[in-house]
């Protein structure tokens, strides 16, 4: 019996997102944008559903007068997303 | 990435997953101009030394103060560099601290030779007038061994910012010091100074040069993907 893949981290911009965040300690809502190709307002809506999943953390402040948005993933986050990668892993197992 | 809800399959899943983490890994770029500037300094330093002992000339300051002077700059560009990153690697809070770990070692082994110097020296200076020169080894001058103590440490950060960064520059550079370091152990302070302008150029000016240029590379590379 296999366990269902977490259904918040199972989209292709979220996914990127958070696989993103896992490597580095945090990142800037521009860097996000940047490597995703995705546009501001459909990341914004991604990020605003891992927030909400306590998967990540979300910082907004200023910098040289300029709003900057910075994310964070969690320890909710990681967790989630090491089983994520285990529960592919018997999925592809089990395929392969 | 325009479908946001695009469900996946799994292989491609972890492909998105591998790709991404590599993205993450590749996207720090060293500006560079810290190495450069202290490949510089301590390369200008130790040939000025060098000429001053060889031509027997004396400026009227220690040149190694120009080393505590470019602490200012430095501090300048770290700010300036932390303030343009858009990413924050944990690689890059680590090498923080060993950079950081590595200046403080540099000025706490400054002050032991300094003290050690003025304690030897003088029982150096009785036993030869004692001994009229009648025992080689009165010859030892401590001076000599100084830069071997310094090169070591030179090697250290260099060698570790080589090997994390996945940076052959450094990572040979960091070798190059050692080389020295044990090289100078058995050669006049003259010689141990030309080492010492060598490491410099070694295991920062040049690295520092070439990571500037792959900056370089990288910002025109984001500037065309901006427009």
């Amino acid at each position: 019996m296999f366990k269902d893949l977490d259904p918040i981290l199972h989209s292709q911009l979220r996914l990127a997102v958070i696989s993103l965040l896992i490597s580095v300690k945090e990142a800037e809502f521009t860097f996000l944008k940047e490597k995703t190709n995705a546009t501001a307002g459909n990341l914004s809506v991604q990020i605003q559903k891992l927030k909400e999943a306590g998967y990540i953390d979300v910082i907004k402040q200023f910098k040289d007068n300029y709003p900057q948005t910075i994310c964070k993933i969690t320890n909710a986050g990681i967790r989630a997303f090491e089983e994520y990668v285990q529960v592919l892993q018997t999925y592809l197992g089990k395929k392969g | 990435m325009e479908q946001e809800e695009k469900q996946l399959s799994e292989k491609e899943s972890l492909e998105l997953i591998t790709t991404m983490i590599n993205t993450a890994k590749n996207s720090y770029y060293d500006t560079g101009i810290g190495a450069i500037m202290w490949g510089a300094i301590v390369a200008i330093c130790s040939l000025v030394k060098l000429s001053e002992i060889h031509f027997g000339f004396r400026l009227p300051f220690d040149i190694y103060l120009l080393a505590i002077v470019a602490i200012i700059p430095q501090i300048f560009i770290t700010i300036k560099e932390k303030k343009e990153r858009k990413v924050k690697s944990y690689d890059d809070t680590y090498m923080d601290y060993i950079w950081l770990t590595f200046g403080i070692c540099i000025f706490l082994l400054i002050f032991i030779v300094n003290n050690i110097s003025a304690d030897l020296n003088p029982l150096v200076k009785d036993y030869k007038e004692l001994t009229k020169g009648r025992i080689d080894w009165v010859d030892f001058r401590f001076s000599e061994f100084i830069s071997p103590l310094f090169l070591m440490l030179y090697g250290f950060p260099t060698f570790i910012t080589g090997a994390a960064c996945k940076f052959k520059p450094m990572l040979w550079g960091g070798i190059f010091c050692w080389t020295c370091c044990i090289i100078s152990i058995y050669t006049t302070i003259k010689i141990d100074l030309l080492l010492t302008a060598a490491s410099a150029i070694m295991a920062w000016l040049i690295p520092g040069i070439l990571m500037e240029k792959e900056y370089r590379i990288y910002k025109k590379e984001q500037a065309i993907l901006n427009v």
